[in-house]
């Protein structure tokens, strides 16, 4: 084309041409270009080879099973598309979780699908704890580790073999006990720091049942806590808050839904305001420890010096309670007044009021309140259990502290012992106990069993993946029950997505590489067929009274339903027959040195550590304070004062058994005597959203142990804390925690709104 | 150094038209490949023809897309599905010899979307088939089809149209499609 | 020129008195605060359900979390009377939403269920809606986040993964509605039923402090219960009619 050549230009025609043809050529490729790789993806259509029977894609399919999470056992439903996990929600069937789930409940899709999961054996290559493992196939881990189990075996000094594990319950119970006792071993221990093993022992003291009851929340009136935190991750959350909603206001649903005609009154008695506490009527901050002395208080107005416990309780009047316990005698007056005068009271204990070297003994002292209110196996009182569908209970199988270093060392003495440790981790609750790593450290073969590589599996040598238990069978009798016989079953919701298999199934597979006996005394080809095996058994003795045509319906109900079970609760009417005293609590460290009593608290976000790997869990807010991924330490605005720091702060946290540093976090519910932490950060080995964040709590804990069960006492260290001159800026949500009177909790006082005002 | 006005925009025209043939020859190269390569009809690993099959055999659309009834999906059948026949029928086409390679090898066949919707679009097969929607309607003659081809938009303003002519139970709101 | 007149008439239409009350369905909540126990387990399930996303330490301290339901705290008085409440607040799908006005693209609107929606690929994230919104219940993302190999496969098919530039907020699970009312229809029967549809937040609540229903159907509980003595709406004084009534939680601290 012509064009007037610009006069400044030094173009000929010929160059102007080929100019404006190779930028026309360049911007159509340009635009060619453009188009192709901005349309969208190509994506394919895979089909199946074989098409799965059980599901339609598209369509989700729903598994009942049994949550881990914690030892309350609470039964799920998962909600499952394509083979994918894809939502946990309560079982409404399962009467302990009755279709309500925990946070940390809702978490367990990121156990499944974990990137920090083990996925192959592994075998330890360098010094124990330098973490150099490396991997090797199932047939040659099982074979090292049966050939050493039969080597002992068949030489008669099959004891050395020693099982310590978490909290076990049903038939996998059983199946351990077998192979330890097929071994000559009669050494099985499970270790839980959260066990609470005084509650089992303060019942048996008291009313001959070495069990967990069941607190009937729901129908009590006045319920009286002493530091049970059974609102935020106590024992058993999710059935206490389904209790605890039909005790403020009624039942949701079924015949007797709506309101109550007493709105039920909770008065929680604790050193630091815990969830349960937030949610008090009446929060009282008594001195750590002293809760017994206060429950007798109590039992002391109530019995008005009459009864068979008059003497006993002549001393503990309101003055000296109220001395021993810092709550005014006034108050002491007013609690026993409306715990006497209420239809249905009930008082619990727990938490910081037995993690004390007096634990037991105040324990007892609170049951004592209930044996006064007449409400043992009454409704709204202490209900017990009868005996589990099958299984051994809590007292049978947990041990102590005390029980767990007498455990490890007795191994360690033996030549050629082995330890084999499943779903605990001893090493992170006790970091800094050197009795416990060096009699570890003794044991010549330490076979670790887990999903992840935890503190406690860095001191393996062999590490077996197992499913989580999302994958895998198992089945329940929940503890604490629920008044009446339930058996809840797990099974696997997914495929396992990795080389991994039960923790029965490993045991039978060690079994069948071992001697003939063993292999005859375990013939079954996994643990599956070891559960439906033991079920079986249960259905032919019943089966008279069960309404199925044969096993198979039956099982095949039981699966669908995740649990089997009665319905109308026991009303055993036990004797209270303790000796009733007061004991008072012994910390570590003296008033001086230590100005502070210390208390590490069981975190709603991870529990006793085992949801810290979790991410959505590290990005939980923290109910109380709202911080998220990190540690900090509660301090009084007093004890801030005094030490000059504000949010923030680093304080340097010091006991006699150690010390930590943390930042503070100033509250106004918490004794201006005491200091608390988190428990659940501080690891040093739990994968990639935990390891290296924050502080552990635990590894400043003196090894104080209760007075009569050698329970680990994490109420009895005290502290001394020292600013550092360093701060950290906390990562929390923010906003302000006051309402500066805009209508947010209810209308301004004086004002009333109308209901349902809206469109 | 000053300019004067009619000098700049002198000096402005020939910018002006060199623009506007970069801009021209930039949409021509983009529709260009639009008209050639509009990737409507892509080439499938395995050349199966509806022709042969739902036009010829007359074989129905759900028989191989078994959950068009049930699901959101209306699934492509599996390999398994296309063997049931295929073991014994036409072995010695080398289609069927690629079909069977896959099944010996237990692999599934990475067939080419064709009707693909956005990953922020819902769609449910099953309402459309409940509702008697012909599958014909969205996808075309396919009996006709030796190769898969998409014949419709597929945009929302085709999708509303229709929801709006038959006056589909809030159709109209976004939620029914967004998700 | 029959868009500007459509556009004129639906907002006439929209702002009139009376436009919900024809609606086949108004989805409601409940909050009983007296029940609530601050556990957050409605937190991590609406987290779960809908596909939100990890934003991170790093972001978080930057306050660009992303917690379509959180629990907020409130704390009064002083050591040894301290007294700490909780609330949960997630968005109200107020049918005077400020948002609604707010958003230059109506990438967000009340649809005919009585919700207030967002479409995400609709948004141009001018952020407008955020500002506008006092609940503060709408998160914007800032990046398009990731989930660590495999945590994705944990992900819910029904919910779109939202991108960088997009603003998102509660959406009542209308994933849950949806499916309820396919279920419904698929069953030949026409309208959900009490007990049909529960939001995540709702069925996770261990204390059932959330009651979700249909406020246009007499019998259900949300009906029944939003002309509680104790019911309240928040802010109210800022008229923004909000779809949920929050219980005041009990002052009995007199023993």
């Amino acid at each position: 084309m012509a064009r007037k050549k610009n006069p400044g230009s030094k173009l000929s025609r010929r160059e102007f041409l080929a100019l404006v043809g190779t930028g026309t050529s360049v911007m159509a490729g340009a635009g060619f270009l453009t188009a192709k790789f901005s349309r969208r993806p190509v994506e394919q259509l895979i089909p199946y080879v074989v098409p799965p029977e059980d599901y339609i894609p598209g369509v989700a399919a729903y598994y009942n099973t049994v949550c881990n999470l914690c030892p309350a056992g609470c039964g799920i439903t998962v909600r499952i598309r394509e083979g994918r996990a894809k939502k946990i929600e309560g079982n409404p069937a399962h009467p302990v979780s009755q279709g309500g789930t925990c946070a940390l409940g809702q978490s367990g899709l990121q156990v499944l699908y974990n990137p920090d999961r083990l996925q192959t054996p592994v075998t330890r290559r360098g010094e124990r704890g330098t973490g150099d493992f490396h991997t090797v196939g199932w047939n040659s881990a099982l074979t090292t580790v049966a050939s050493h189990l039969d080597k002992l075996r068949l030489a008669n000094r099959g004891a050395g073999v020693g099982l310590l594990t978490g909290d076990i319950r049903g038939h996998l119970d059983d199946l351990l006990i077998q192979f330890l006792g097929l071994m000559g071993s009669g050494r099985y221990l499970q270790y839980a720091f959260t066990n609470p093993t005084n509650l089992y022992s303060a019942n048996a003291a008291s009313f001959d049942t070495a069990q967990l009851p069941y607190y009937d929340i729901a129908n009590s009136d006045f319920l009286l806590s002493f530091g049970a935190d059974f609102l935020g991750m106590w024992v058993s959350p999710v059935s206490y808050s389904r209790a605890y909603g039909d005790f403020r206001q009624g039942r949701r649903e079924g015949e007797d839904k709506g309101p109550r005609r007493q709105r039920g009154q909770l008065v929680q008695i604790e050193p630091r305001m815990s969830l349960t506490g937030a949610n008090a009527d009446i929060w009282v901050p008594a001195v750590p420890g002293t809760e017994g002395a206060l429950a007798l208080g109590i039992a002391h107005i109530i019995a008005g010096g009459a009864g068979r416990f008059a003497a006993a309780l002549a001393e503990f009047d309101p003055p000296r309670v109220a001395e021993i316990s810092g709550v005014e005698a006034s108050t002491i007056e007013r609690l026993a007044r409306s715990f006497g005068d209420a239809k249905a009271p009930l008082a619990i204990g727990g938490g910081g009021a037995a993690a004390g070297t007096n634990g037991v003994p105040n324990l007892v002292a609170i049951n004592l309140l209930n044996h006064l209110a007449g409400n043992i196996g009454r409704e709204g009182g202490v209900v017990f259990n009868p005996k589990p569908a099958f299984g051994r209970t809590g007292m049978q199988r947990h041990g102590s502290y005390l029980d767990l270093l007498a455990f490890v060392e007795e191994i360690a003495d033996v030549d050629d012992g082995v330890l084999i440790i499943a779903g605990t981790n001893p090493l992170y609750d006790f970091p800094g106990d050197e009795r416990l790593v060096r009699a570890l450290q003794r044991i010549p073969l330490v076979v670790g069993l887990s999903s992840f590589m935890d503190e406690t599996m860095q001191y393996a040598d062999i590490v077996l993946p197992v499913n989580s238990y999302l994958e895998g069978w198992g089945d329940d009798a929940p503890e604490p029950g629920v008044g009446m016989r339930v058996a809840s079953i797990s099974q696997p919701v997914v495929a396992p997505l990795y080389d991994t298999m039960d923790v029965g199934d490993v045991f039978i597979r060690l079994a069948q590489r071992m001697d003939r006996d063993m292999q005859r005394a375990m013939p079954w080809p996994d643990f599956h067929a070891y559960l439906r095996n033991a079920w079986r058994r249960m259905y032919d003795k019943r089966r008279d009274k069960l309404d199925y045509v044969d096993f198979d319906a039956f099982w095949t109900a039981v699966l669908e339903a995740g649990v089997w079970g009665e319905t109308r609760r026991a009303s055993q009417r036990n004797e209270f027959h303790a000796q009733v005293d007061y004991e008072p609590p012994v910390h570590a460290g003296n008033d001086v040195d230590y100005p502070w009593y210390f208390q590490p608290f069981v975190s709603q976000g991870f529990f006793d550590g085992r949801g810290a790997n979790l991410p959505w869990q590290q990005e939980l807010p923290d109910p109380m304070t709202s911080i998220v991924y990190g540690s900090w330490i509660e301090l009084n605005p007093r004890t801030a004062n005094e030490l000059g720091v504000d949010e923030g702060d680093i304080l340097e946290v010091s006991s006699p058994a150690g010390s930590l540093r943390a930042p503070v976090w100033i509250t106004q519910g918490i004794r201006p005597d005491t200091v608390a932490m988190p428990i659940g950060q501080g690891h040093t080995s739990f994968g990639r959203y935990a390891t290296g964040r924050g502080a552990n709590p635990l590894s400043i804990l003196s090894a104080q142990v209760d007075s009569r069960t050698g329970a680990f006492a994490w109420g009895a260290t005290r502290v001394n804390l020292t600013p550092t001159g360093e701060r950290i800026r906390f990562v929390k949500t923010g906003g302000w925690s006051r309402t500066l009177d805009r209508q947010i909790l209810g209308p301004r006082s004086g004002e009333t709104q109308e209901g349902g005002d809206h469109g | 150094m000053s300019v004067s006005v009619r000098e700049a925009l002198g000096a402005f025209k020939p910018a002006a038209i060199a623009v506007g043939i970069a801009l021209a020859a930039y949409i021509a190269g983009w529709v260009a490949y639009e008209v050639f390569f509009p990737g409507t009809a892509p080439v499938q690993p395995i050349e199966f023809s509806h022709v042969i099959h739902a036009g010829d055999y007359q074989i129905d659309c759900q028989y191989c897309h078994i959950y068009a009834a049930r699901s959101t999906t209306a699934g492509v059948p599996a390999v398994e599905k296309c063997m049931g026949c295929h073991k014994v029928i036409a072995t010695d086409k080398p289609e069927i010899q690629k079909l069977t390679d896959y099944w010996n090898s237990r692999q599934a066949i990475p067939w080419i979307k064709v009707h693909d919707l956005a990953d922020f679009v819902y769609f449910s097969h099953k309402r459309h088939v409940q509702a008697e929607v012909a599958c014909q309607t969205c996808h075309g003659e396919v009996q006709t089809m030796a190769r898969i081809e998409r014949v419709a938009p597929l945009s929302m303003k085709w999708c509303v149209g229709c929801h709006e002519e038959r006056e589909v139970e809030n159709g109209r709101d976004c939620w029914t499609c967004h998700k | 020129m029959s868009l500007i007149k459509d556009l004129f008439t639906n907002w006439s239409v929209w702002r009139r008195p009376g436009y919900f009350e024809s609606f086949d369905y108004s989805w409601g909540m409940v909050i009983d605060l007296d029940r609530c126990t601050g556990c957050e387990a409605c937190v991590v399930a609406c987290t779960a359900e809908n596909n939100l996303p990890i934003v991170g330490e790093k972001r978080f301290s930057e306050n660009r979390e992303i917690k379509w339901i959180r629990i907020e705290r409130y704390w009064s008085g002083e050591y040894p009377n301290a007294k700490l409440s909780f609330i949960p607040m997630l968005c109200q799908h107020c049918d005077q939403a400020p948002c609604e006005i707010a958003c230059p693209v109506s990438a967000t609107y009340h649809n005919q269920d009585g919700l207030n929606t967002q479409i995400y690929n609709r948004c141009i994230g001018t952020r407008t809606c955020a500002v506008y919104c006092p609940y503060e219940v709408r998160f914007f993302n800032w990046f398009s986040y990731t989930w660590d190999a495999p945590l994705e496969q944990q992900l819910n098919p029904d919910v779109t993964v939202r991108e960088k530039g997009v603003m998102e907020k509660c959406t009542f699970c209308i994933q849950r509605i949806r499916e309820a009312k396919d279920h419904a229809k698929d069953d030949g029967r026409r309208r959900l039923r009490e007990g049909d549809i529960q939001p995540a937040c709702a069925q996770a609540c261990p204390t059932k402090a959330i009651v979700f229903g249909d406020r246009n159907d007499p019998d259900s509980q949300v009906a029944q219960m939003a002309s509680d003595a104790r019911g309240y709406t928040v802010l109210k004084e800022l008229n923004t009619s909000p779809s949920i009534v929050y219980l005041r939680r009990v002052d009995q601290e007199h023993v």
